[in-house]
């Protein structure tokens, strides 16, 4: 009989090679990102391109170092972001339907983001154009800094932190309907432009604060890899092993809220992409968060940048905004592994 | 050597108080100790209190030292608590749960050597087959023998087992239980276990503390302990008792007791 460490052994390198296969896919998904788009690039120009960009003509420099390398580069940001939040959420919840929008981060984004463009507040030392993004990034955060003073003064009991966090969520939602009351078509339109989610609006600045953000985070989820995966095992035995859970819960809310507040202040709120990327993650990976954590971030990444091809590929000309088109990749994916797995011996 | 010693602990939930002055008998090494009791007597209340879960009043102390000023990780390093749940049935394997325990409680174990602890604990509960196999596709009693493999791998002086046997078939409660004897014999430490079989008690554990409503009704040898008079209070049920092997007493249930029948006696300090 095989031992057992042989056994584990094996099973974690055939989780590796996965997360390897995750990985090239992303890396895949970002060069057809960079491909697609009106402006006929080949793959040898665009790979020329991107190490050495004197060697393109001025238009297409511009084409793919100001649009497509900024546009496929937030889409990773993003979704990486969106997946790693995602995974903490499930797990520290203990709740398959939890997602980084579950506490009501996204919502608090939208609503900062009607406040900005229906009332048009002026912020100093901030030009026009980042009052939008820092007025829903500061609700997002402060959606966030709510749940985790509710933490303090209720306690960290899991129902205790889901029933505040959408009790926030309608809270916002009754706010910024309160807003398109009063707002003009214009505004009114705009906001349901933005809580589609759009990556086309993202510059560099974007991209470097959402990944910044990413990786800033990242060894703090890794810290935890023990602990969440002990907690997958339920929450009595996490604290009758000496797990202090309410404090943990306290950090991972903290680290979801900043990811979701930044992965949304730019693009709005991509739905779909922070609740099923952990999913698949799971099905492809287990419960070990030393492989599901890096794993769910690849698969948040993979649909984002996945939706951000179809959105550029599916009509010749027109660029959809790629939150109606997240679900489209992540869906089939999904039933996909599920068929899967029910089929499995 | 490890020495427990428990007294005048009293613990609450919000406003109800649910332990009343619990003092348990001295512990020494090698010792295994059965709470008994009927449901809402504060047998987990009284693990929870000893594992330091639930803060109480009174005097909790192991090897001369407060458990509660011990720092968290000196507590951890002695003592293991199963709690009354099983692990939950999730996708997680029984090798992955016991691996990360060890790993979030910083054992200083290479990886080899910490493969080679889980494979024997896991043999030792039957569990050898199902180290890979997701816990949702384990039974009750076998997510409740992994529950015990959790407190195992940390071997712990102290072990506290809030009802270890309950989802067990007849063949592994026994072993469950002579295992816990031999691991005593062999390397010593105390055992605390709330159990629902008086008769595992009465044959397994060297004394045995019942509790009824939160307060300490009878305390000693399981011989001296286990009395009519005790089944009828405690429990309403009327039973006889007849001596077994080792002066241990052998137990057969009668029938429960109508209210009219039971000691005007018992009475709910709680007053609910």
């Amino acid at each position: 009989m095989v031992s057992l460490e042989i056994r584990h052994g094996r099973l974690l390198r055939q989780r590796w090679l996965i997360i390897a296969a995750l990985a090239g896919a992303t890396l895949l998904c970002l060069v057809l990102d960079l491909l697609a788009g009106p402006a006929d690039l080949t793959l040898r120009q665009v790979m020329r391109g991107v190490f050495d960009p004197a060697s393109l003509d001025p238009r297409d420099q511009i084409i793919l170092w100001q649009v497509r390398l900024p546009d496929a580069l937030i889409a990773l940001a993003v979704g990486a972001a969106l997946g790693l939040a995602g995974v903490e959420s499930q797990t520290i919840l203990d709740n398959p339907l939890a997602s980084p929008f579950t506490l009501g981060v996204s919502s608090a984004a939208v609503l900062g983001a009607s406040v900005a463009l229906v009332l048009s507040p002026a912020l100093p030392f901030m030009g026009q154009a980042a009052i939008l993004p820092v007025t829903a990034l500061l609700f997002a955060l402060g959606s966030g800094g709510l749940i985790l003073a509710a933490i303090r003064v209720l306690g960290g009991e899991r129902d205790t932190v889901i029933l505040f966090g959408i009790a926030i969520l309608f809270l916002c939602n009754a706010l910024t309907a309160a807003l398109f009351y009063v707002a003009d078509a214009e505004a009114t339109q705009q906001i349901v432009f933005w809580t589609i989610g759009n990556l086309t609006k993202a510059g560099w600045v974007e991209v470097v604060i959402v990944t910044a953000c990413f990786f800033a985070v990242l060894p703090f989820s890794l810290r935890h890899v023990w602990l969440l995966t002990l907690l997958r095992g339920g929450e009595a035995q996490a604290r009758s092993s000496g797990i202090n859970v309410d404090r943990l819960r306290t950090l991972v809310i903290l680290r979801t809220s900043i990811l979701a507040a930044f992965a949304v202040c730019f693009v709005g709120t991509i739905a779909f992409v922070g609740l099923v990327g952990p999913h698949i993650a799971r099905l492809l990976l287990g419960e070990d968060h030393r492989t599901l954590i890096p794993g769910a971030a690849l698969c948040g990444a993979l649909i984002l940048s996945g939706a951000s091809v179809l959105s550029k590929t599916l009509i010749p000309g027109v660029i959809i905004p790629v939150g109606i088109l997240t679900a489209a990749v992540g869906v089939p994916a999904l039933m996909a592994l599920l068929v899967l797995q029910r089929r499995r011996p | 050597m490890t020495h427990l010693s428990v007294s005048g602990v009293c613990a609450r939930y919000g406003r109800k108080q649910v332990l009343f002055d619990v003092t348990l008998p001295d512990l020494e090494d090698g010792h295994f100790i059965g709470i008994l009791g009927p449901n809402g007597s504060g047998k987990s209340t009284l693990i929870r209190c000893l594992s330091r879960e639930l803060s109480c009043q009174g005097s909790i102390v192991l090897d001369g030292v407060s458990l509660a000023s011990q720092s968290s990780r000196a507590l951890w390093e002695k003592v293991a608590t199963m709690p009354q749940s099983p692990p939950a049935p999730s996708a997680l394997f029984p090798m992955e749960l016991l691996w990360s325990i060890c790993r979030a409680l910083g054992m200083a174990l290479s990886d080899r050597a910490l493969s080679q602890r889980i494979e024997e604990v896991l043999a030792l509960l039957g569990l050898d087959d199902q180290a890979l196999a997701p816990l949702s596709t384990l039974s009750g009693g076998q997510r409740q023998r992994v529950g015990l493999a959790l407190c195992l791998i940390r071997d712990p002086d102290l072990l506290l087992l809030d009802e270890p046997t309950a989802a067990l078939d007849l063949h592994w409660r026994l072993t469950v239980l002579e295992l816990i004897r031999r691991r005593l014999a062999h390397r010593g430490g105390v055992v605390i276990a709330n159990l629902h079989e008086v008769d595992l008690a009465a044959r397994y554990c060297d004394g045995v503390v019942v509790l009824g409503h939160g307060k300490v009704v009878a305390a000693g040898p399981p011989a001296e302990v286990l009395t009519k008079e005790v089944f009828a209070r405690v429990y309403h049920v009327e039973a006889e008792l007849h001596p077994g092997t080792d002066n241990r007493p052998s137990l057969e249930l009668i029938r429960p007791l109508s209210s009219q029948h039971r000691p005007k006696h018992d009475s709910d300090p709680s007053g609910s």
